[in-house]
């Protein structure tokens, strides 16, 4: 009899388990109401939750759930999502990182956005095409990230007198007035971490030999090249000049990013994802002390032109799995409007990809910001290579190898011959081998 | 010096140890054979499935080139193992590994056996200091080594900033530029980390028959001999388990590294897990990760193996 009861019980229990389970995989319709299940990492929850709610007043027969993730880990956590069956109806796509570990469970875009399409930036769906190893597209880009931009403490250069650096030298100017003035600021910030090298090594060496990132990383370029080690001799002297002090290299994860916000530094080097700090009322909202923010290229270390390399980011697609796929097109359809931009577009992460789009003049109010989103924006129109890496060589060459450098523990040409020769090892399949 | 008394209940250890019987006449009925049976296969199935299952697939996705999607995948045979086993950023990772290994083991063998003995003796403020030493062992260690690492910045961080406020600015080093100084931050951190070292010694050493101990005072020992010639060897089982928790646990020390020196200055504190994890990030990588976890797969083996046979022979 207890055997029986026993039994039961664990039948109940398995089959509330399976029904509760079932209930979490496939989502459909409740109510009335088709419910598409949204996957990703940007842009912050906040301003998802926004659009969404948005989207789901102008579609009241359309609930959209919706899972964020941490950028890296999201890399791993939708291949391994779709691969295992899970229910995802759009998933938020890193068009750089992640379109070849996806694509082959993802629809082809012209399947269902040819609709709107055409209203996108071409230039913006090319690179989309491009990554793709097929050529074919898979998720049609919010808009553009470029990197690296150099945000400024606008009120700290008027305190000082000091003009926005053009060059090396400028920069040393202001790098010294700061010092001196304020000790307790640091001159310039940037991430020390490996990853982060590579930016700012590819930014400084495109200043006189634009494409070699495209070249290297994107063909079959060597990295004993004569504008590789020339930029990291550039990039070093940085250091070597005083401009940058090496304590700079063990700031990590979110550091450079609080210092600049506690106007605890002059300069702050990092993406055009972090455009929001131009905006008066994201500071204001996120309690940040500084209080004006502008924006420019890194200064031309040894002539040449500013660079930044950008790429198309913000990828929606839709999983071929997806059961709603006529809702899924109606809400990434709707983010991509200009409707959706307002509300994403003002965090001034992206540069939109919707041709014409015209960001509110509301959003920017202090001539710095205004001309500092003008000049960000324009270099990011106008990129000279691809925002594109090998994150495995990156991880564990490349962005030691910049470091050691930068560090001293190793010259240009040593880090540059150690590349090489990793690069071509076999351990990482690149340009023609992939 | 204080001994607590053998509990009745507990067998004494050491020479009179209490060693199950061999070969003897069994007394388990058949019944108790069921029940046996029963409690056990839940765990063989769970292990079967989970483990022996993933076993099999990480022998088979090594041998291939294939993408966390497992789709697409292009035999390459032993490929993977031979560019895994050449390359210098692994022959490092897995130096560091059996390096902060073997003095997380000098460290728990030394400090961690002195200081539960301490403990063990009624020293005052017993307790608190019992929380001090076994904190980092309960709390995430990925936490810790967060908060460390931010406590390594150069300029702001807590240890400059430590150093110069009482008047040893010159102490203050770039822990993650210097190779010394990281490898000495990481010794700090793994020093930290011996909560459960302490824990078994002084779990283990209350089950020291207090006469032993007293036999050995009234023969005239002090307490340096009584430590060295007699705790030492009386514990000897526990040292056993202690090197092998810790030498084991040093191959799962991602969390440590990951979150404090993140493998800096320009990877010389990578371990065989920061390794691995790296190599996941890139495409079609799954099975180049896979073929570096089964090399540690089988260095770690053989130290259980080691471990076991050195076990078998103590006892």
């Amino acid at each position: 009899m207890q055997m029986k009861k026993l039994g039961l019980t664990v039948g109940a229990l398995v089959a509330a388990t399976a029904l509760l389970s079932g209930c979490a995989q496939a989502p459909g319709s409740s109510d009335g109401k088709t419910e598409i299940v949204y996957w990703t990492w940007f842009p912050p929850q906040t301003t998802i939750e926004a659009a969404i709610s948005a989207f789901e007043a102008e579609n009241p027969d359309i609930t959209v759930t919706l899972k964020t993730f941490e950028g890296a880990d999201y890399q791993k956590q939708l291949p391994l999502a779709l691969s295992g069956g899970q229910q995802v109806d759009v998933a938020g796509v890193q068009i750089s990182a992640m379109t070849n570990s996806v694509k082959d469970y993802l629809d082809p875009a012209e399947d269902w956005a040819a609709d709107f399409l055409p209203n996108i930036n071409t230039t913006m769906v090319q690179q989309t095409k491009d990554i793709a190893s097929d050529g074919e597209l898979y998720s049609v880009p919010m808009g553009s990230i470029g990197s690296p931009v150099m945000y400024y403490n606008a009120t700290i250069l008027d305190e000082l007198g000091l003009s926005v650096p053009e060059t090396a030298a400028d920069w040393k100017v202001a790098v010294d007035a700061i010092s001196a003035a304020m000790p307790e600021v640091t001159p310039v910030v940037f991430l020390g971490d490996v990853y982060w090298q590579e930016e700012m090594l590819f930014a400084i060496a495109e200043q006189t030999s634009p494409g070699l990132s495209d070249d290297i990383i994107g063909g079959d370029g060597s990295w004993e090249q004569k504008g590789l080690v020339d930029g990291l001799e550039a990039y070093k002297s940085l250091f070597d000049d005083g401009i940058v002090g090496t304590d700079v290299l063990s700031l990590t994860g979110t550091r450079p990013n609080e210092l600049f916000g506690q106007g605890l530094a002059g300069f702050y080097i990092d993406g055009s994802w972090n455009n929001s700090l131009l905006s008066a009322s994201y500071r204001a909202d996120n309690n940040l002390a500084v209080t004006d923010v502008g924006a420019t290229t890194i200064p031309l270390i040894d002539g040449g032109n500013p660079s930044v390399r950008a790429l198309a980011e913000g990828g929606l697609a839709i999983p071929t799995a997806s059961e709603h796929k006529e809702e899924a097109a109606k809400f990434i359809e709707f983010m991509l409007s200009t409707a959706g931009a307002d509300v994403w577009a003002k965090d001034l992460i992206l540069v939109p990809s919707l041709t014409g789009y015209e960001l509110s003049d509301s959003v920017l109010q202090s001539d710095a910001s205004v001309a500092g989103y003008t000049s960000a924006t324009a270099a990011i129109s106008n990129p000279t290579s691809k925002r594109d890496s090998q994150q495995d060589f990156l991880n564990t060459v490349e962005g030691n190898a910049i470091l050691d450098v930068l560090r001293g523990t190793t010259t240009a040409a040593e880090a540059a011959a150690k590349m090489q020769s990793e690069w071509t090892s076999g351990r990482y399949p690149h340009g023609s081998d992939k | 010096m204080t001994f607590v008394k053998t509990s009745k209940l507990v067998k004494p250890r050491g020479g009179s140890r209490a060693l199950p019987p061999r070969g003897g006449a069994s007394r388990v009925t058949a019944k108790t054979g069921w029940y046996a049976v029963g409690f056990l296969t839940p765990l063989v199935i769970v292990y079967s499935v989970y483990f022996l299952f993933s076993f099999g697939v990480l022998g088979v996705v090594s041998t291939q080139r294939v993408g966390l999607t497992f789709r697409n995948a292009v035999d390459v045979g032993t490929q993977n193992f031979t560019l895994v086993a050449s390359d210098p950023a692994f022959q490092g990772a897995l130096l560091n590994t059996l390096l902060f290994a073997l003095f997380s083991v000098a460290v728990s063998l030394t400090l961690g056996f002195a200081l539960a003995m301490m403990l063990a003796s009624g020293v005052r403020f017993r307790r608190f200091f019992y929380t001090i030493f076994l904190l980092p062992a309960l709390i995430p260690m990925s936490l810790f080594a967060t908060v460390f690492g931010r406590m390594l910045e150069t300029r702001d961080g807590a240890i400059n900033e430590g150093l110069r406020a009482i008047g040893l600015g010159f102490l203050a080093q770039d822990w993650l530029g210097d190779p010394g100084a990281a490898y000495v931050a990481v010794a700090v951190l793994i020093t930290y980390a011996i909560g459960l070292p302490i824990m078994y010694y002084t779990t283990d050493v209350a089950q020291v028959q207090a006469s032993v101990m007293e036999s050995a005072t009234l023969d005239g020992a002090n307490v340096w001999q009584i430590y060295r010639i007699m705790l030492f060897p009386l514990l000897r089982t526990t040292h056993i388990t202690v090197i092998l928790s810790v030498l084991l646990g040093s191959f799962r020390a991602f969390d440590i590294i990951y979150f404090s020196t993140a493998g800096q200055p320009g990877g010389r504190t990578d371990i065989t897990g920061t390794y691995i994890y790296k190599a996941t990030l890139g495409l079609d990588r799954i099975g180049y990760a896979a073929a570096a976890s089964i090399i540690v797969l089988v260095v770690a083996l053989a130290f259980s193996i080691i471990q076991i046979i050195v076990r078998r022979k103590a006892l």
